[in-house]
């Protein structure tokens, strides 16, 4: 008779820690693109007043929340969820899709294809969220990554590419 | 074959399907435990004397508790609960639904309620807020289109409140779906020209969208090889039997295929276009469906020229050269639509400008394309869609499908 072999539950440590920083990352570039992209800002001056979401991983975390300050401004509101009412949540079922997506070898939209994604929140603002995310990702990556990520990589002039990408690093990196 | 990575599949609705099929509901409901279904219905049904063919098809083998033929065109909350009252006060065990998408969902409402013990709806809405099985449900299409008899999807409007909530769940698939050639003989040509492009339109998102898969690309192709067979004929010659029952198996195949692999950017403008200015859904199917080949053939033409066998058959299949199917397809989309156009009496419109209300008033003004575009960035199909659109991609294909013109494909940018 074969032994019975306890599996206990454990951290994939190494993989959580890495889409904890690409999140955080993530939504300091968000912040930052907010005040140098006028898509970003137009994407966000369309939300609802003090809107928040978060973009988690199941069953419990990491988070990047983001949202819209009292005066209107964009910020990265980190990753600790209590006491933040959200308006959307966009929830990444299991690490493993996380890490597809953190790596890039599947796009958002691949992702929701292959039905990895769970809203909570109305769509038209999932679909907004969407749109900016895949705006600041072809802030930081470079084009042969950014393809892989977005469905269209899209045609910006060099000014806009290039100075807005030194501009939301470098607010990246201060976290302004 | 384009085996996707990982996939998921889902439908366990029983089809029973024939010239007969009607007969076989009182079997059905005694599988399912139920001995005195309500009916669900609306006016237009019933004055087409479908209820009374259901009735005197399945009087011997059941008691019908009630029958509630009064469904308003869009689904509405009140009408749910009102329905659930009855249901209640009639002790009745199942819901049979005869009609088209909007009685489908007012069905699948008042099950929420009756099943849960519920009095508000809003509780359920959302994805998998259901955690169990529902009270039985049967469902009878009277269009060949919707798909809704195979979808996990109900729709219902709160008039009061300008909300509009989605359910989302596998417990409102129907148990069964009876696909009987009776229920759409008496359909009107126009009605079954954009029904029958609705499911058209279903079918060809589902093999060329981004969540497609080898068992919804099975259902998809099926049901494409039975409209370009059948949609025309039956436009032409309403009475032919084989032909509706073809095109009601063309339609749930459709169904099966799109909520198992969702559909793309011909959807996305099409809602838009439908809550804007109320062009109903088929015709706006019909209209785009070519619109939303051309867009996407740099991303997905390998696809869209797979469909030249279903729907030319054999012969146009061999003599065209692999390179230029994709665009046969789409020509010969628009060959079909412009057969309904004609076997309808020029009822069906085969672009934006032609749509007309019952009055014969212009429903797409030219002036109304921006809102349609605008409203088009907020829905979650566009998700599926293997090209992207801005505002300024939506607002060209709402252009050129108002005028009738092909898409210029040199403006459709590409990353």
């Amino acid at each position: 008779m074969g032994t019975i072999r306890e599996v206990k539950s454990g951290k994939k440590s190494l993989k959580k820690d890495y889409v904890a920083i690409m999140m955080w990352f993530m939504g300091r570039a968000i912040q930052a693109a907010a005040s140098v992209d006028r898509d970003v800002r137009k994407e966000f001056a369309e939300l609802p007043d003090r809107f928040t979401f978060d973009l988690c991983v199941m069953p419990d975390g990491p988070h990047m929340i983001v949202g819209k300050d009292r005066k209107g401004y964009v910020r990265y509101m980190g990753w600790d969820t209590e006491g933040k009412r959200t308006n959307l949540r966009i929830k990444i079922k299991n690490l493993e899709a996380a890490i597809l997506m953190f790596t890039f070898q599947e796009s958002t939209a691949l992702a929701t294809a292959r039905n990895r994604l769970v809203v909570d929140g109305e769509v038209p603002h999932a679909c907004a969220a969407v749109r900016i995310l895949d705006i600041v990702e072809v802030y930081l990556l470079p084009k042969i990554i950014a393809k892989l990520a977005v469905k269209r990589y899209p045609l910006w002039s060099p000014g806009r590419k290039y100075i807005g990408r030194v501009f939301v690093y470098l607010r990246t990196v201060l976290g302004l | 074959m384009n085996l996707p990575g990982y996939y998921e599949f889902c439908c366990r609705v029983k089809i029973i399907a024939g010239h007969d099929a009607l007969e076989k509901i009182p079997d059905a409901l005694a599988y399912l435990r139920a001995r005195t279904p309500m009916i669900v219905s609306d006016k237009g049904v019933a004055g087409a004397g479908l209820i009374d063919i259901v009735t005197s098809a399945i009087k011997d083998g059941v008691t019908i508790g009630a029958v509630a033929d009064d469904v308003t065109p869009d689904s509405d909350l009140q009408v749910v609960h009102r329905l659930a009252r009855l249901y209640r006060e009639k002790r009745c065990d199942s819901l049979i639904a005869v009609g088209g998408g909007s009685v489908m969902d007012t069905a699948k409402g008042v099950n929420i309620l009756i099943s849960e013990n519920a009095d508000d709806l809003m509780k359920f809405s959302g994805a998998n807020a259901l955690k169990r099985a529902l009270k039985p449900l049967i469902a009878i299409p009277t269009t060949a289109g919707t798909g809704s008899e195979v979808t996990l999807v109900a729709v219902v409007k709160d008039h009061e409140r300008h909300l509009k909530m989605a359910f989302v769940s596998y417990f409102l698939l129907p148990d069964v779906s009876v696909l009987d050639s009776r229920m759409t003989l008496s359909l009107p040509p126009a009605i079954t020209a954009a029904t029958g492009m609705d499911a058209l339109a279903h079918a060809v998102e589902a093999y060329t969208c981004l969540a497609k898969n080898p068992l919804s690309d099975a259902h998809a192709l099926a049901a494409i090889n039975l409209i370009g067979e059948n949609l025309v004929r039956v436009t032409r010659d309403p009475g032919d039997k084989n032909g509706r029952l073809a095109m009601a198996n063309a339609a749930t195949l459709a169904g099966i295929a799109f909520s198992n692999s969702m559909v793309g950017m011909v959807h996305t403008l099409g809602h838009s276009a439908g809550s804007v200015c109320g062009v109903p859904h088929g015709v706006c199917m019909a209209i785009l469906l070519p619109y939303g080949l051309e867009y996407n053939m740099h991303k997905n033409g390998h696809l869209t020229a797979e469909l030249l066998f279903p729907l030319g058959g054999a012969q146009v299949y061999a003599a065209t050269p692999e390179g230029e199917r994709a665009d046969k397809v789409i020509a010969l989309v628009r060959r079909i639509n412009e057969d309904l156009h004609e076997a309808s009496g020029g009822r069906h419109p085969r672009f934006f400008r032609e749509v007309v209300d019952r009055e014969g008033k212009q429903m797409v003004p030219r002036e109304k394309l921006p809102e349609i575009a605008k409203t088009a960035l907020s829905d979650g199909s566009l998700f599926y869609n293997p090209e992207d659109l801005d505002y300024d991609d939506f607002l060209m294909v709402m252009e050129t499908s108002w005028e009738g013109e092909p898409l210029e494909r040199r403006k459709i940018k590409k990353g």
